[in-house]
């Protein structure tokens, strides 16, 4: 491959955008299941503000790489990151870092909705408790203020005392959203929010992060190359654990730099 | 930079199939742009006709590639080489739609002066003009068909030769008519042909740009030198003596 492209395309994953602010960048991250190495060497950044998608396929690490951003692989034995991941210039990854804190402040949604088997009041509340002790009046502006974020107020204003797991599929994951904005994170991680919904949902959650990415820094992965293209404002492409090409959004879908980028954007990945 | 196949067949068919579209509509501007000249340099009405109903071939063709580019986007969601694929095939039919069309009218200005005596020189000319074009033309569906972009780079440089030809042109028509105003309608005949051929190496110019940008994703960024300058130039006013 041509050396100059190359360097170009290294460059641009390890050089900051200008004018912009870096919420979260990982530097030189490896990442473990046991003796697997699942990331190998990732160099990327997160934007203030800005929408970042990372695709590739199945395996390539993209989820990987979400899950350690707020350090829910934790939760599993055997499982280890190396390397740098700063969240406004500190490392989560150090031994010292207060794990739940972490978690209030990168949030995270997940492929398949999951509300917890309670009403839908006591979904958001739930969290909030965690973190705050607010009078019941405060508390319930708060669940207010998150449904009306996650764009569900107006669906369950009247029913708030029903059971989360009585809504559709797309409102349990505007839900999921609602819970949590609720905590008031400063980075929201979305691992492929929309496979599971039908495309007004999906519209829904899509116009949904247009607006969050006003007041969060957002990452989203997707397996769907047009939900890329609509929602984020960067992307990455990863392969086999490595992070390949990072660009804007627009440049990668219109013309992006590396023929292996081409040929899994346009399905011709062989 | 394609060289791998879709994993979906039919979207590499579709996709072939444009491009035949596109070569095929090509070959026809060709045909009809070079019997139209013909026409006029041999004053033969016959050709003339059947070229003016030819270009009829090359509309319905923009109409059908126009018709496959817009279910192709809205069905395959096309992106980064795939796109430009489409939107260089529906960008190139609308230039070729044009080049038929101007052929056409050149076609009908040889049906107009089919009696009238052509100054030898003049025509030779507008010939020699017409196999610029006729060879721009060419060298640029070659170079679509090929996606080579250096080549298409070089008939947008060579346009200006076709540009100051027309210029040559238009000074020895205006010369024509100041002689003698019985050639006025000849020579106005003559210098809208002359214009028409100008204009189809434009849009040749049009198409290699297409096959650049088809190519490398970005526009070319050099300044094309414009040899073009009859707008501005004036027309000699005879003295009274």
């Amino acid at each position: 491959m041509n050396l100059a492209i190359q360097t170009d395309v290294k460059e641009r994953i390890e050089t900051p955008a200008e004018g912009l602010e870096e919420k979260i960048a990982v530097h030189h991250l490896n990442f473990y299941y046991g003796e697997f190495r699942a990331l190998a060497d990732n160099n990327v950044n997160l934007y203030a503000n800005k929408v970042t998608a990372f695709i590739g396929p199945s395996g390539c690490g993209k989820s990987t790489l979400l899950r350690v951003l707020n350090r829910i692989y934790d939760l599993y034995p055997n499982q280890r990151a190396e390397g740098e991941v700063l969240l406004d210039g500190e490392n989560i990854l150090k031994p010292t870092q207060d794990v739940n804190l972490l978690r209030a402040k990168v949030g995270m949604v997940f492929q398949k909705p999951t509300p917890f088997p309670m009403t839908i009041y006591e979904n958001i509340a739930f969290g909030v408790r965690l973190y705050e002790q607010l009078p019941k009046s405060e508390l319930d502006d708060r669940v207010e203020d998150a449904l009306r974020r996650g764009a569900l107020w107006d669906e369950v204003k009247d029913k708030l005392g029903a059971s989360g797991l009585s809504l559709s599929g797309g409102q349990q994951q505007r839900l999921c959203i609602a819970r949590t904005v609720a905590i008031r994170p400063e980075v929201i991680l979305l691992d492929e929010p929309c496979s599971a919904l039908d495309p007004i949902s999906t519209a829904k959650i899509e116009e949904l992060i247009d607006v969050l990415k006003r007041e969060y820094t957002i990452a989203i992965v997707t397996h769907n190359m047009q939900q890329a293209a609509r929602t984020s404002d960067y992307t990455a492409f990863m392969y086999l654990g490595e992070l390949v090409e990072f660009d804007d959004t627009t440049q990668i879908f219109t013309n992006p730099k590396l023929e292996k980028t081409q040929d899994y954007i346009t399905g011709r990945f062989g | 930079m394609d060289t791998h196949e879709h994993i979906v067949k039919s979207y590499e068919e579709e996709l072939s199939s444009l491009n035949n579209k596109i070569a095929k509509m090509g070959g026809l501007a060709e045909q009809v742009v070079g019997q139209s000249i013909d026409a006029l340099e041999g004053r033969d009405p016959d050709l003339a006709g059947i070229t003016i109903q030819q270009d009829e071939v090359i509309d319905d063709l923009e109409k059908e590639i126009e018709e496959q580019a817009v279910v192709m986007i809205a069905r395959r969601q096309p992106m980064a080489y795939d796109l430009r694929q489409i939107m260089a095939a529906l960008r190139i039919s609308t230039d070729l739609e044009r080049i038929g069309d101007l052929g056409k009218n050149i076609a009908k200005r040889a049906l107009a002066v089919v009696g009238e005596q052509q100054p030898k020189q003049l025509m030779l000319g507008l010939k020699h003009m017409g196999e610029l074009a006729l060879g721009q033309l060419k060298e640029v569906l070659d170079a679509y068909i090929e996606r080579d972009a250096d080549r298409a780079l070089k008939v947008w440089y060579k346009d200006e030769e076709i540009d100051a030809m027309y210029n040559s042109l238009f000074r020895e028509l205006l010369t024509y008519m100041m002689e003698d105003p019985r050639n006025i309608g000849l020579c106005t005949h003559l210098l809208f042909g002359a214009k028409n051929i100008e204009r189809i190496g434009d849009h040749a110019t049009n198409i290699a740009e297409t096959v650049f940008f088809l190519v490398h994703g970005s526009p070319i960024t050099d300044q094309r030198p414009k040899g073009d300058h009859t707008s501005s130039t004036p027309v000699p006013i005879r003295s009274a003596s």
